[in-house]
């Protein structure tokens, strides 16, 4: 550690150097050794408040502006002002206790990563924590190998990426996920959460353990939460379900698909499912109790009830607009179906037929046969080989009347397909 | 009316249902470590015990399951209750250097022990006319593409079918045609011999059933398996149920040997001489089936072993892990597996190699680590912030720090003697 003032140019420094240093008072009596950093949490870039200076069992907290100077692995401070040490607050962090060695989600890598070691920058005698080491040197130093290693490193390759390849994460692109309640969380790094991918963010809470889960999945917003459910698996997605409040399960399990909301809500406990589509409003849980009811590897059960259905005197203008309007909310959208009085399915046409042709036309004109329907009770593999066979994107799924019931798309069954196998 | 009364009725019937459905679902990781415990290390040792002693260790088996129901419980319930693997744990709370030697420690104990499993592959196959050198390396091949191209449930399937392989063991015990009534009451009869090789097969016996590991792999197993503490009742009768069934298997190894290779006097040293001499004593098939056993019990652990051990090293420092994974998201992890699969399976095939040496190493850094895992895991378990109102009872944390700080004082012993054993033969 280089031989400087605190106050002298603004410089890097890792949690890890002030962690164990020796604390002593104006006299130069020993009082203990750091043993942690308290943060304040009100600016993008934390600064250090207070260290927590510990002596056997005894622990304090000195104010950081009772640091009069730091030399060596040693801190001379102001005595006088040390208080016992202060409970846990919303906005402060105690690093080494609710940081450092725990699991953070990387906002911008998409995925779940330990601390190995926290970085500051000293400003003006200020700290304050910039970076998160996530990387292997980070490991190194914590172990106190860092310069043991560095040298025998250089010595074999002096050129090695090890020497450089510190991996540190900014600060603001990190989500701590400590389970007490109201705990910080970052601004910057939950707006990006939201806009992740939702696969991405379902990964992300299967590789979290169940309580940073739940945090996680509490701050998300309803559309999100419910994007990110449909991705996970079922483990995943009954235990937050289980977790928050059934209004809230409600709410979400109303924005998700029909098909997934069904398919989650039959891997749940049978009270718990009463409670949640008691809760739910009615339509949708009239559409997935109706999806309950098939078994769930049929076409009954993997179809879904988000689908365009138009009548034969729609123009393809009124076609458009209906798509427009619920494209949103319809994930896969490739054909339009059109209907007659009972729901019976008269045809179909794509999104390409009603681009192409004019904006007046009927699409009782423009339609043609179903090249292929299914029963709600065809297996798999039927309403797999019709999709191959006839290149749809969805494949209809029609009662014995010839009434349209709801849709397989490709997604859903490629999904089933490849777990089958 | 009537139909209240019949739903009345109907009531406990349909809640017994329910919660044969919940065990069912909720079965598994305790079972599959109790088992995986009586991998060939362990199938050797009670081999010995009834080989060299008869029935005079089978009462050692109560103290051993209530000793092993107690810490698999804490293992089963830390799991259920944080959602967190005992590496996470030890590193969120311990920090890096303490985790650092641990797993160091848990990487030399599990390779030794891989080690020990492949050589039991190699020895009950060789009965069958099988040489190593076929034997092992498709094993090890085997087990390599079971568990990288499996997921975590199937993979629990084919050891779930492994577990009930372990029947081959009553069944050759049946064959030995013990004395039943002289075999139940030496299991109830505690005895004691002051001599130093029956103790040291009593440490051994005790050793070799509860190892550092398992505490690990159960709970990581049960974590895996996104138990809720809500059904933990389910997940305490399956641990209890693993080990009772574990410490059985260990009772019926015992009582075959001690009917037959005891009595009649015959030497051996490793579990395979055992099997072999069940042949000329119990007939061929008790001989085949002992064999068959050892390469299920060795088979199943080889394959545990090297993927827990890569699981815990990878979760305490970090590194992406999960066979759900590909090779260059987790490079670590794989390549830890395959290290240590490759490893235990090579070191077999070295011709003259120290064998029995290197048992020895890995049973005393497995007894060095063991004190430090059950005294991490007490502690852990005792705190608040980590448990809440799961904390051990006054009375449970009494039994528990018993059964540590007996296991300590064995384990101690059992360095000891492995040591002074390492330097007598090295000399």
């Amino acid at each position: 550690m280089p031989e400087k003032q605190a106050s002298q140019d603004p410089r890097f420094l890792y949690l890890s150097e002030l962690l164990g240093a020796r604390v002593l008072d104006a006299g130069g009596q020993p009082l203990g050794r750091v043993s942690d950093a308290v943060v304040t949490t009100r600016e993008t870039y934390p600064l250090v408040e207070a260290i927590v200076v510990r002596r056997g069992r005894q622990r304090l907290q000195l104010p950081w502006e009772a640091v009069r100077g730091r030399r060596g692995g040693r801190f001379e401070v102001d005595a006088t002002v040390a208080e016992p040490l202060q409970p846990s607050a919303a906005d402060r962090i105690r690093l080494v206790e609710e940081i450092l060695d725990q699991q953070i989600v990387d906002v911008e890598g998409a995925k779940v990563v330990r601390v190995n070691d926290l970085h500051f920058l000293s400003v003006k005698g200020a700290l304050r924590l910039v970076h998160v080491d996530v990387g292997f040197r980070g490991l190194v130093r914590r172990m106190g190998w860092e310069r043991a290693v560095d040298g025998a490193v250089r010595l074999v390759r002096p050129r090695a990426r090890y020497l450089d390849a510190d991996q540190l994460l900014s600060w603001k692109l990190v989500q701590p996920l400590s389970s007490a309640p109201g705990k910080v969380r970052i601004e910057v790094a939950q707006r990006m959460l939201a806009d992740l991918h939702p696969s991405d963010l379902a990964e992300i809470m299967e590789d979290l353990d169940r309580q940073q889960r739940t945090v996680l999945f509490g701050r998300l917003d309803v559309e999100t939460a419910a994007e990110a459910l449909e991705e996970a698996s079922p483990e995943v997605t009954t235990q937050l379900l289980e977790e928050v409040s059934p209004e809230k399960a409600a709410d979400i399990l109303e924005e998700m698909a029909p098909d997934e909301a069904a398919d989650v809500l039959a891997e749940l406990p049978g009270h718990t499912r009463r409670e949640l589509l008691e809760a739910m409003d009615r339509p949708e849980a009239h559409e997935v109790r109706q999806l309950l009811e098939y078994h769930p590897r049929s076409a009954g059960g993997l179809m879904t009830t988000d689908l365009v259905e138009l009548r034969r005197d729609a123009t393809v203008d009124d076609a458009l607009l209906e798509v427009r309007r619920r494209a949103d909310e319809i994930p896969i959208l490739h054909e339009i179906f059109v209907t007659g009085s009972s729901g019976r399915l008269e045809g179909i046409c794509t999104l390409k037929d009603l681009v192409a042709a004019e904006p007046a036309l009927l699409v009782g004109k423009l339609m043609r046969e179903a090249p292929a329907t299914v029963q709600p009770e065809a297996e798999l593999h039927d309403v797999a080989e019709a999709a191959s066979k006839y290149n749809m994107v969805s494949v209809p799924v029609v009662d014995e009347a010839g009434a349209l019931k709801g849709i397989v798309t490709v997604d859903d069954i490629l999904a089933e397909v490849l777990r089958e196998r | 009316m009537s139909a209240e009364l019949a739903g009345g009725a109907d009531r406990p019937k349909r809640n017994f249902w329910r919660n044969v459905m919940v065990f069912l679902a909720v079965v598994g990781p305790g079972i599959i470590t109790a088992n995986v415990d009586n991998d060939a290390g362990g199938i050797t040792t009670y081999s010995l015990a009834g080989a060299q002693y008869g029935n005079k260790l089978l009462w050692t088996l109560i103290p051993i399951t209530i000793a092993l129901v107690v810490i698999q419980e804490m293992s089963a319930r830390m799991g259920v209750m944080t959602g967190k693997g005992l590496a996470d744990l030890i590193r969120e709370n311990y920090g890096v250097k303490v985790t650092f030697w641990i797993m160091v420690a848990l990487l030399v104990a599990d390779v030794g022990n891989t080690i020990a499993e492949f050589s039991g592959v190699a020895a009950s196959v060789q009965i069958f006319g099988v040489p190593p050198w076929i034997s092992v390396p498709i094993t090890a091949v085997a087990v390599w593409v079971l568990v990288l191209k499996g997921t975590y449930r199937q993979v629990e399937k084919v050891f779930l079918v492994a577990c009930l392989f372990y029947v081959a063991y009553p069944i050759s015990a049946m064959l030995a045609r013990p004395d039943w009534g002289t075999v139940l009451k030496s299991t109830v009869t505690p005895t004691f011999q002051a001599s130093g090789g029956y103790v040291a097969m009593l440490i051994g016996v005790v050793g070799t059933t509860i190892a550092p590991w398992m505490q690990f792999y159960l709970q990581s197993a049960v974590v895996e398996k996104g138990i809720k503490p809500e059904h933990y009742a389910h997940s305490r009768l399956d641990v209890i149920v693993g080990c009772i069934f574990t410490d059985v298997v260990a009772f019926f190894i015992i009582a075959a040997c001690a009917a037959t290779v005891y009595v009649a006097g015959v030497k051996v040293e490793t579990a395979d001489q055992a099997a072999m001499a069940l042949g000329p004593l119990a007939g061929k098939y008790a001989s085949w089936l002992f064999a068959f056993g050892l390469f299920n019990a060795s088979f199943f652990a080889a394959t545990i072993l090297p993927l827990a051990t890569s699981y815990y090293i990878c979760e305490a420092f970090g590194w992406e892990s999960g066979i759900d994974k590909k090779w260059d998201e987790a490079k670590q992890f794989y390549s830890l597996y395959t290290l240590i699969v490759a490893l235990g399976a090579a070191v077999v095939l070295i011709p003259h190699l120290p064998l029995l040496q290197i048992m020895l190493l890995s049973q005393v850094v497995n007894g060095m680590l063991l004190p430090f895992i059950l005294i991490f895991m007490l502690l852990l378990i005792n705190k608040e912030k980590l448990m809440g109102p799961h904390r051990n009872g006054p009375w449970f944390n009494g039994i528990a720090w018993l059964t540590t700080v007996t296991m300590i004082v064995l384990t101690a012993y059992l360095v000891y003697a492995g040591v002074r054993d390492l330097l007598v033969g090295g000399a």
